[in-house]
């Protein structure tokens, strides 16, 4: 495969946006209303939903029993957050989530990016067995260890440590396979042996070369890294407590708090998107470049 | 927008088999030297091996050993049982019925959701006004966590007093009984996971479709071929090795599904008949309710070779269709290719610009080489 | 361009790291003791009206600060409970329990603190004797004080029953049903009656009603020496033929219990009557609040009940041994379960208090429930409460009427099936599955 392959779409993308005005006829040109049309019933698709929760996390419970659903917020807004934040501990569970996430995004991006360097691109006895090993546990569910990890976690007694959540994620054999294959095709054998010439050792070599070559890559991974862990639920649910939650255990408490108070449940609900929310509406290209890159990585 | 700047800076020719060592080490290093080069890459892996031996191995197995056992929550290990809880597991009625609900939440999610997913990409798939927003828009869903997808979805599939049964009784609809059927209850749930999955599912195949030589699409274009022909016969087929893979990595989550049926209905788990009870749930009910260590393991043991199977049976799909498409698209492309460089090359001479056209040729992806997303679902 | 783009990201990831540092480290001093400031969490389930009190404990006690976590119902709390006391850390400081599954606590009863430890001795008198002795293991070791009893009422709307020609006013539907000698038959007839006159279900689904009818046994799904005792217990069988009649003739409402189509049932007139243990009167306070009905609703509360004297449910504030601060907890549950607080909680959420000399306020305040249709509601449970018994609750009590009867009953309420051969046989089938051969 050739080096271009990452950019891929990207670059025919802007190619096609160069061949605009191809000579040959028809297909590049600015598509027509029916398009424009579809596009915008996949909008309310995507979007209704989150905006009818806005709404009614704006208002009250009445506004349930309405037959047409209301399209505009309520008054209510404030006050329901008031009383999510007086029933679950929101700071904390999303201060818990961010520090997960990060130190399972950077431990799986930093040790990914070690093993599928070294898969890449070093020689070492029983490199080909261990990497189809690697492949084979790609698919392994791991999360159904949850039985011993949970009787390990009580033995430690790390329940109700935001640790227990952290340690069994901290690698994934997915990050190895991944790196591996973006790294074995961007990185020219003969920028190492120069590095090498250049008298550099094996780990300067992977810090000055196989390092910066792997940024994009990181990226990408890191980014799904932390989606997988922001949305985990069922681990965090087992091991840790109301008093020390992450933000989807939190919210499960709030809705089994409140579980009458749908309004209240709702905004929650809005509460606990909008920090991803705003980074995708600062980040959004980014991400979606990096799930189009990642798709044609292979 | 490239990453091309984060390149090294020898910009690379080197082929796809570069992965394969060139040169021996060469022996003017030291002895440290030596050591460095020998151990360093047992080094960089070793972190991953040893920390996936602790949490992802050592559980797996260890989960094999509980199956064995009376194991009991609380009072911990019990008696020597041997298979006892596999046949029990494999005796039991909710086992099956989880099974079935799980199997059919994953039909009822992935089929429609990669239908959906093809006709976004292929809408996407246009020279577009504002696309980015258009993007983006699509892919909105996906930032939302499925705990809040399910609070929210429970909401709109409410029995009384839900969005959509408001809306049909508003028609003089019959409500559907969203959670107390299950069928119903099944197209709920996967529709939190469809609504969540669609959109990232649809910019993945965008990718896969923007692979596709443009050259071929004109060349098609040029003999006639109408936009809907074109997308049938040029792009489906150089998409199916990414489908395969979006299915693949649907069944790993799919198979794993727990906080939707979990937070559709929060007092049951999974319904008042068990009707959309999925197996990670009656695990965890297994496990945590039932308080039986020993089911549950085997519960999670049997489980695991499902999607064991399921993985095998993909991988032997997606190898024969991928090879046999994309032999044929291979083909395929190779002609119409042949024909876009003559063509090209014809009018570049009369208009002078031979330069572009060996950089488009480039840009042809190999419509062979299997598409990777990501394996995030697998942990929902 | 892109090393820009992409630096923005990478410093957005990182700005989140940092800022989930801040959060967690600030977080983290939160529960922190300096100078004796103690921090004590409490776990309820349902509607227990605490969080009045919560305050005013923390107002009269500036070192203790509360931090209250509520769970839907006590099924979720029982699950939550158990996955805690197997992990061996997480549970509250205090934590109530419910008297459906008191017994399986009970077989880990070593798990909570023995509150002789701080005085249970000396209040003793302060409780009914039974609710008392229910919170005593085997070993004499007092592991929880009872903070309310749930004795019945029946809850009826009599603007529902007005329309349908029954009477309306609280005696005189006490008279209908049958006054002290009330009995299920009359219920169901009555049921049948307001059927066809209206065409309109009876009670919200068959669940509740059979706890009701169980709850008042002198022995349910376990004998007094707790063996189980479901299979061939013909007078359990004979109630439950009983209910199926009824349901399979239309007079449940299908409900989903907890629920209640978000309150609305309560208030669009899907059913008449409603079986009312005392705590439920602040369930139904909530979901008449969140389905938009109120006191002119109609509903109201007679003092009879069918078959009896029946006591469901009631629960246990206790102190898991975990607790870092056991003795501050034990004070809290002390307090909370004194009969001067009992008063305010069932003003609260008007649950009926377990001591006595809380019971004998209520009776004599006769305060009047708005809500209600202004019926002395203390009042009414204080006489409800006459003649209770405590029945035995065997280890896995609460999940047989939760996950044993209650989806066999659910079978009748959806039409699956109109047999009660077939409904009883499902019973057992899952009693067998998940609790004799689990």
């Amino acid at each position: 495969m050739s080096a271009t392959t990452l950019t891929r779409p990207t670059e025919a993308a802007e190619t096609s946006h160069v061949r605009r005005k191809s000579r040959f006829h028809g297909i590049d040109k600015r598509p027509g209303w029916l398009t424009y049309a579809l596009l915008g019933v996949f909008f309310l698709c995507s979007a209704y939903p989150l905006w009818w929760s806005f709404v009614m996390g704006t208002r009250d419970n009445a506004a349930f029993g309405s037959t047409w659903p209301p399209l505009l917020p309520g008054g209510n807004f404030w006050k329901n957050v008031g009383e999510v934040f007086d029933t679950i501990p929101f700071w904390l569970a999303l201060g818990n989530s961010l520090l997960i996430s990060s130190i399972i995004t950077v431990s799986v991006i930093t040790f990914s990016t070690l093993a599928g360097y070294a898969f890449a691109k070093l020689r070492f006895k029983g490199r080909d067995g261990l990497m189809v090993f690697v492949i084979a546990t790609m698919a392994i569910p791991t999360q159904l260890g949850i039985i011993p990890l949970f009787m390990v976690m009580r033995t430690l007694g790390w329940t109700g440590e935001i640790g227990a959540v952290i340690i069994p994620t901290l690698v994934t054999a997915f990050g190895v396979f991944f790196m591996r294959q973006y790294l074995v095709d961007v990185i020219p054998d003969e920028l190492i042996e120069a590095a090498r010439m250049d008298g550099a050792n094996m780990i300067s070599t992977f810090w000055h070369v196989g390092v910066p070559a792997a940024r994009p890559a990181m990226a990408i991974l890191g980014l799904f890294t932390f989606m997988t862990a922001w949305t985990d639920f069922l681990w965090p649910l087992l091991v840790l407590d109301a008093g020390n939650p992450t933000l989807q255990t939190a919210l499960s408490q709030l809705q089994s708090a409140r579980y009458v108070d749908y309004s209240i449940v709702l905004a929650g609900a809005i509460l606990a998107t909008l920090p991803l929310l705003l980074l995708f509406i600062v980040a959004g290209k980014q991400l979606i470049s990096g799930i189009m890159q990642g798709a044609v990585k292979g | 927008m490239t990453s091309t700047l984060n390149r090294p800076p020898v910009e690379s020719s080197s082929p796809a088999t570069s992965h394969i060592p060139k040169k021996a080490p060469i022996a003017w290093k030291h002895r440290l030297s030596a050591f460095d080069v020998k151990a360093s890459p047992y080094f960089y892996v070793a972190p991953f091996f040893i920390l996936f031996a602790i949490v992802g191995l050592f559980p797996l197995v260890y989960t094999f050993v509980v199956s064995l056992f009376d194991w009991h929550l609380l009072k911990g290990q019990g008696d020597f049982v041997g298979l006892g809880n596999f046949v029990a597991v494999l005796n039991d009625r909710f086992f099956w019925n989880s099974l079935f609900n799980t199997v059919s939440i994953f039909f009822l999610s992935s089929i429609p959701q990669l239908v959906a997913a093809v006709v976004i990409a292929a809408v996407l798939d246009q020279n577009l006004r504002a696309r980015t927003f258009w993007r983006m828009s699509i892919l909105l869903p996906y930032v939302v966590t499925p705990v809040a997808v399910a609070m929210i979805f429970s909401n709109v599939f409410g029995e009384d007093y839900g969005l959509i049964n408001n809306l049909l009784e508003s028609f003089g609809i019959t409500p559907v009984m969203w959670q107390n059927e299950t069928l119903p209850s099944h197209i709920a749930i996967a529709t939190m996971v469809n609504w969540r999955w669609t959109g990232y599912n649809a910019l993945i195949l965008l990718a896969a479709m923007q692979s596709v030589p443009r050259d071929i699409h004109e060349s098609a274009a040029l003999d006639g071929a109408g936009a809907f022909r074109r997308f049938f016969s040029i792009t489906l087929p150089s998409i199916r090795p990414t489908m395969v893979f979006v299915i693949i990595t649907a069944t790993i989550g799919g198979l794993q599904i727990f906080t939707e049926p979990r937070l559709f209905d929060p007092v049951t788990a999974g319904g008042s008949q068990r009707q959309f009870q999925t197996t990670v749930l009656y695990l965890w009910e297994m496990a945590f309710f039932r308080q039986n260590f020993g089911k549950a393991s085997a519960i999670a043991w049997l489980l695991f070779l499902l999607i064991v199977i399921f993985g095998l049976i993909n991988f032997v799909l997606s190898r024969s269709i991928a090879t046999a498409e994309g032999r044929g698209a291979k083909a395929r492309s190779q002609r119409r290719l042949a024909k876009v460089r003559a063509r090209e090359a014809r009018e570049s001479l009369r208009a002078g610009t031979a330069a572009s056209v060996h950089r488009k040729t480039t840009l042809g992806a190999d419509p062979s080489k299997s598409a990777e997303p990501p394996a995030e679902r697998s942990a929902k | 361009m892109n090393l820009s783009r992409r630096n923005r990201l990478a410093s957005g990831i990182a700005g989140a790291a940092a800022f989930a540092l801040l959060a967690t480290g600030c977080a983290s001093t939160g529960g922190g003791s300096s100078d004796g400031d103690i921090e004590l969490s409490i776990t309820t389930f349902g509607t227990f009206g605490y969080d009045d009190l919560y305050k005013e404990y923390e107002k009269a006690n500036p070192n203790i600060t509360i931090k209250a976590t509520n769970i839907d119902t006590g099924g979720n709390a029982r699950t939550d409970a158990f996955t805690k006391i197997s992990a061996g850390s997480g549970l509250s400081d205090v934590v109530a329990i419910e008297e459906g599954w008191l017994g399986a606590i009970m077989e880990v009863s070593d798990r909570f603190v023995d509150l002789n430890e701080y005085g249970a001795e000396d209040i003793k008198d302060n409780w009914v004797p039974w609710k008392y002795e229910q919170g005593t293991d085997p070993d004499g070791r007092v592991i929880g004080y009872g903070t309310d009893i749930g004795p019945q009422g029946l809850c009826y709307n009599g603007k529902l029953f007005e329309a349908a020609g029954l009477p309306s006013d609280r005696e005189s539907v006490a008279a209908l049903f049958g006054g002290d000698d009330a009995t299920w038959e009359t219920y169901f007839q009555l049921g049948e009656q307001y059927k066809a006159a209206t065409g309109k279900a009876w009670y919200d689904h068959s669940g509740f009603v059979w706890n009701s009818m169980v709850n008042q046994l002198e022995e349910g799904y376990y004998t007094k020496d707790g063996e189980l005792n479901v299979e061939g217990n013909t007078e359990l069988r004979a109630r439950f033929d009983q209910l199926a009649a009824g349901t399979a003739g239309g007079l449940s409402a299908n409900q989903k219990a907890w629920d209640w189509g978000k309150g609305k049932a309560f208030v669009d007139g899907s059913f008449a009557t409603f079986v009312c243990p005392g705590w439920m009167l602040g369930t139904i306070k909530g979901s008449l609040e969140s389905g938009g009905g109120d006191a002119s609703t109609g509903w109201d509360f007679a003092d009879v009940f069918p078959g009896g004297a029946s006591n469901w449910g009631g629960a246990f504030l206790s102190v898991p041994t975990t607790s870092e601060h056991p003795e501050e907890a034990a004070a809290l549950a002390e307090w909370l379960t004194a009969p001067e607080q009992q008063v305010k909680q069932s003003a609260a959420a008007g649950n009926f208090p377990s001591t006595i000399e809380a019971q004998e306020k209520l009776a004599e305040e006769a305060t009047p429930n708005e809500l209600f249709n202004n019926a002395p509601t203390g009042a009414i449970l204080a006489s409800r409460a006459e003649g209770v018994i405590a029945q035995f609750k065997g280890p896995h009590d609460s999940l047989i009427q939760e996950n044993v009867f209650g989806p066999a009953l659910k079978l009748l309420d959806t039409g699956k099936t109109k047999s009660a051969d077939e409904a009883w046989d499902e019973a057992i089938t899952l009693l067998n599955d998940l609790v004799v051969n689990n």
